[in-house]
């Protein structure tokens, strides 16, 4: 089942086109990789689909439903879920505290309840200790907790922004796991930004890539990488 | 970026109705322009601060009242002219702004905004009330005979010493402009006003050129607190109301924008001395600039939300 | 262990101010409603702050309050009692709707436009002269109580009490996650699901309101209102000054800071008649450079082994 839809999806600002024309899909269950060289336009299309930004053009539907201008906190509420590349805690709350922020608002919880599901979360996906302040958790467990917050909304499209940046090989493989195990018993339609190319081979089943912001390839990595248009994009103004 | 055609209509309105009144009583314009003059000059080097050192300084007007106290004691003690003090007082001041950006505002440039805004605050406060402390509150004022001085053109009569104002005002406009186009010192605080990091990354010191240009916007401000005296009775809290005031211009002007000051003032300058004209409405003057001030932020922020936010990743 | 000591201090507090009025005399009596009055204001200002948002415009709403109490009771003979809520109500209105403009601004543009429209108030208050009796202010026969030391401290404990019902509230709801999560990056809380405007324009009318019924209170103790005495700077400076000081972002800081510097001002208003407040821009001068979380923030610092929350 398609749960995300996007259709000739643009953004320009002050002229410059950051997206462009960009139309996928992203289903239930699905790991998507979304890839290309710096200043593609990633982030920015996570940023047109969680409703950081609104587009110029274009059109995103979610489960079929047009939330194409629909306020961030309003696309929270129906299941779409991200994570930043720059974390910032929320300062003098604890661990927990950060992850129950998602479910007091997007699910509208109660604290208790709140609290009670973000536990939950955070033993999944190995989270201890869990009243600790954020001053003192390690960047896995940092990252750990910022996919914890995203999981407390309850969502069913999740984005991940660059979340294993800053990781070494052993958290890697631990945190790839963990996402590979959460989508999988949440049926998540999951969308991955990310430049290790490991990464994106292992967790993902498709993926999509972008070039100064207009999508030139999709598929499954393997076919992608050897897709010649791409492997130019990669290589960059060299040629 | 069409204007609609109904507040076209209202602008037009507007204008017609200052040129009738203008026209019925022409000292509106005179002192609204010398009003303007005043205002621009004393708003220009809070500009200078605000587009380079992204800093608003809320004690403003307290360094121009501290300039003016300054200048009173000194020309009392010494027989002095006024006129004779503007350079030395604007030397004195901005070194004095010097050490007090050394000291306080330098530690407060990587904090957020918040902590800035309640420094300046705090800084003018400590001024105002340490004047205060150390001379009460009670007004004080030097007689000049030239100030006086006044034109007939026909029936009409008014004073001409305010026009001073004007010229500074128009020279401190275009000094600047001239100061950060061609001299080397204006490129490279224009530089840093416009990019800190790229600025620092080509070997520019940052925080000297800060504490410069916050040095020569005090310098201004201290040569208009010796001007200032010429003409009006200064008070601790006399320099209070020109923090605001400069502030609503620098926005109506948009930031880094130092000749559009100009413009600013003279719209704020005439509506008030329009206001100030009749007598049912004279007491309503001092609200225009207020209005102003959030009429011009809010139509600002429904256009476009403001850069400095986003200037601190 | 603390929370233990916390609460000891909190029922010791408790029972000063209880016991107060049956043991001091008028003057002390005055002092401590000064200082009560002040450490709300502080208070309502630090809930607002909570959010990032600094307000400049306590004196407008606590202005816009006091005339609304003394004017109901003078033109509509309204009891001055039910003149206090009606105050707070009113000022809440205006925050109701002054915040569905304001709301979209931030940092130093939201401070600057909150100063201007205090501004406003207190020059159109000015100008109404048939109405408000202008820069003369109005006065009324009695005083609340008919002037009863103690019944006027009651009034001002009731009005501290709100506010801190209020923080409290604030503290221990999702109000203090929503405000949290505003402060902290209104990107990511907007994609947690906060609907940003909704919390700012309940914090920003609560806040006010609050100020507004401190107004009602301040002016009934009072029995007179001058445009220069309820839209006083001191009404924005001191309780800014005091939240600064204790520690930002708690309910304890501003109390802290209200005790430390009312008691302050206090003797320092006897010894130097003319400029005392230059002790507040100093202690916000210092406070700001050298202690950023205030005294709170230096408690904290000793008793958890000075574990870092610089920025």
């Amino acid at each position: 089942m398609t749960k995300l839809r996007t259709t000739d999806l643009t953004v320009h600002f002050m002229g410059l086109v950051a997206v462009n024309k960009v139309s996928f899909s992203m289903d239930e269950g699905e790991i998507l990789g979304i890839i290309g060289p710096n200043g593609a336009g990633k982030t920015t299309f996570i940023n047109l689909v969680s409703g950081i930004i609104m587009p110029s053009e274009g059109k995103v539907e979610y489960k079929g439903r047009d939330i194409t201008y629909m306020a961030a906190h309003e696309r929270a509420r129906l299941g779409i879920a991200r994570t930043y590349q720059l974390i910032h805690p929320l300062e003098n709350l604890s661990l927990i505290e950060n992850v129950m922020v998602g479910s007091i608002f997007a699910r509208g919880n109660s604290l208790r309840a709140a609290r009670r599901k973000a536990s939950e979360v955070c033993a999944e996906l190995g989270l201890q200790d869990l009243d600790r302040d954020t001053s003192r958790l390690t960047i896995l467990e940092i990252k750990k907790m910022e996919i914890a917050k995203a999981l407390a909304n309850e969502p069913e499209v999740l984005f991940l922004d660059e979340v294993m940046a800053g990781l070494n090989v052993d958290e890697t493989k631990d945190l790839i796991a963990t996402v590979q195990l959460v989508a999988r018993e949440r049926a998540l339609a999951v969308g991955v930004v990310e430049h290790v190319m490991g990464v994106i081979r292992e967790l993902t089943h498709r993926v999509i890539v972008l070039e100064a912001g207009e999508l030139i390839a999709q598929g499954p990595y393997e076919e992608v990488s050897r897709n010649p248009r791409v492997v130019q994009a990669y290589l960059g103004g060299a040629a | 970026m069409a204007v609609t055609r109904r507040t076209g209509i209202l602008i037009v309105l507007c204008i017609a109705a200052a040129a009738i009144i203008i026209a019925w009583r022409p000292t509106v314009l005179i002192y609204g322009i010398q009003q303007a003059g005043l205002y621009a000059a004393i708003a220009i080097p809070m500009g200078l601060v605000l587009g380079i050192v992204h800093i608003v300084n809320l004690a403003h007007g307290e360094f121009m009242m501290v300039a003016a106290y300054a200048t009173y004691f000194a020309c009392k003690a010494l027989g002095m002219d006024p006129l004779l003090a503007v350079l030395p007082a604007a030397a004195v001041t901005a070194g004095f702004g010097w050490i007090v950006f050394q000291l306080t505002i330098k530690r407060a440039l990587k904090a957020p905004e918040l902590n800035q805004l309640i420094l300046t605050f705090g800084l003018g406060i400590v001024m105002s009330q340490g004047v205060n402390l150390l001379f009460t509150s009670q007004t004080r004022k030097i007689s000049l005979d030239y100030v006086s001085a006044s034109m007939d053109i026909g029936d009409l009569s008014f004073g001409i010493w305010s026009f001073v104002f004007v010229a500074v005002a128009v020279v401190y406009a275009y000094g600047l402009k001239f100061f950060l186009t061609r001299t080397t010192l204006g490129k490279a605080a224009l530089a840093v006003g416009q990019n800190p990091r790229g600025a620092a990354i080509v070997g520019i010191d940052v925080n000297r050129v800060y504490g410069i240009v916050f040095a020569l916007a005090l310098a201004l401000v201290g040569g208009m607190g010796a001007l200032f005296i010429t003409k009006a009775a200064i008070f601790p809290m006399v320099g209070a109301p020109f923090t605001m005031k400069s502030f609503c211009l620098v926005a109506v002007a948009g930031i880094g924008n130092i000749p559009g000051i100009l413009g600013a003032s003279v719209l704020l300058g005439l509506s008030e001395s329009i206001l100030r004209a009749f007598r049912e409405t004279r007491g309503w003057a001092d609200i225009v600039f207020f209005v102003l001030i959030i009429v011009v932020i809010l139509g600002r922020s429904l256009k476009w939300s403001f850069p400095l936010k986003g200037r601190k990743a | 262990m603390n929370r233990n000591l916390a609460r000891i201090l909190a029922a010791l507090a408790g029972a000063v101010m209880v016991t107060l009025p049956a043991l001091a005399g008028a003057y002390p009596l005055q002092v401590a409603r000064n200082i009560m009055l002040y450490m709300a204001l502080a208070v309502t200002w630090d809930m607002l702050l909570r959010s990032g948002q600094i307000s400049f415009g306590i004196a407008g709403l606590f202005g816009l309050g006091a005339y609304a109490s003394i004017l109901a009771v003078l033109r509509a003979g309204m009891p001055a009692l039910l003149s206090i809520p009606f105050a707070a109500l009113l000022s809440g209105v205006v925050a109701l709707i002054i915040g569905f403009l304001i709301l979209r601004l931030r940092a130093m543009y939201f401070s600057i436009v909150t100063l201007a429209l205090a501004e406003i108030f207190r020059i159109v208050i000015q100008n109404l002269v048939d109405f408000t009796g202008g820069p003369e202010g109005v006065i009324m026969k009695g005083r609340i109580f008919g002037g009863s030391d103690s019944g006027i401290y009651w009034l001002t404990l009731c009005g501290l009490f709100v506010a801190l019902g209020a923080s409290y509230w604030f503290e221990k709801s999702k109000i203090h996650f929503a405000l949290t999560a505003i402060r902290n990056n209104e990107v990511s809380a907007r994609t947690s699901g906060v609907d940003i405007f909704r919390w700012l324009l309940l914090a920003f009318v609560v806040t006010s309101t609050i100020q507004g019924f401190l107004g009602g209170i301040y002016v009934q103790s009072y029995g007179f209102a001058t445009p220069d005495s309820v839209f006083s700077a001191d009404f924005t400076l001191l309780p800014l000054a005091m939240a600064l000081l204790g520690g930002i972002h708690s309910t304890v800081g501003p109390i802290l800071g209200a005790v430390l510097l009312g008691l302050a001002s206090e003797y320092l208003k006897l010894q130097i008649p003319y400029g005392h407040l230059v002790v507040y821009g100093i202690i916000i001068i210092i406070v700001i450079l050298f202690m950023p979380q205030g005294l709170l923030g230096l408690f904290r610092k000793a008793t958890r082994g000075g574990k870092g929350r610089a920025s």
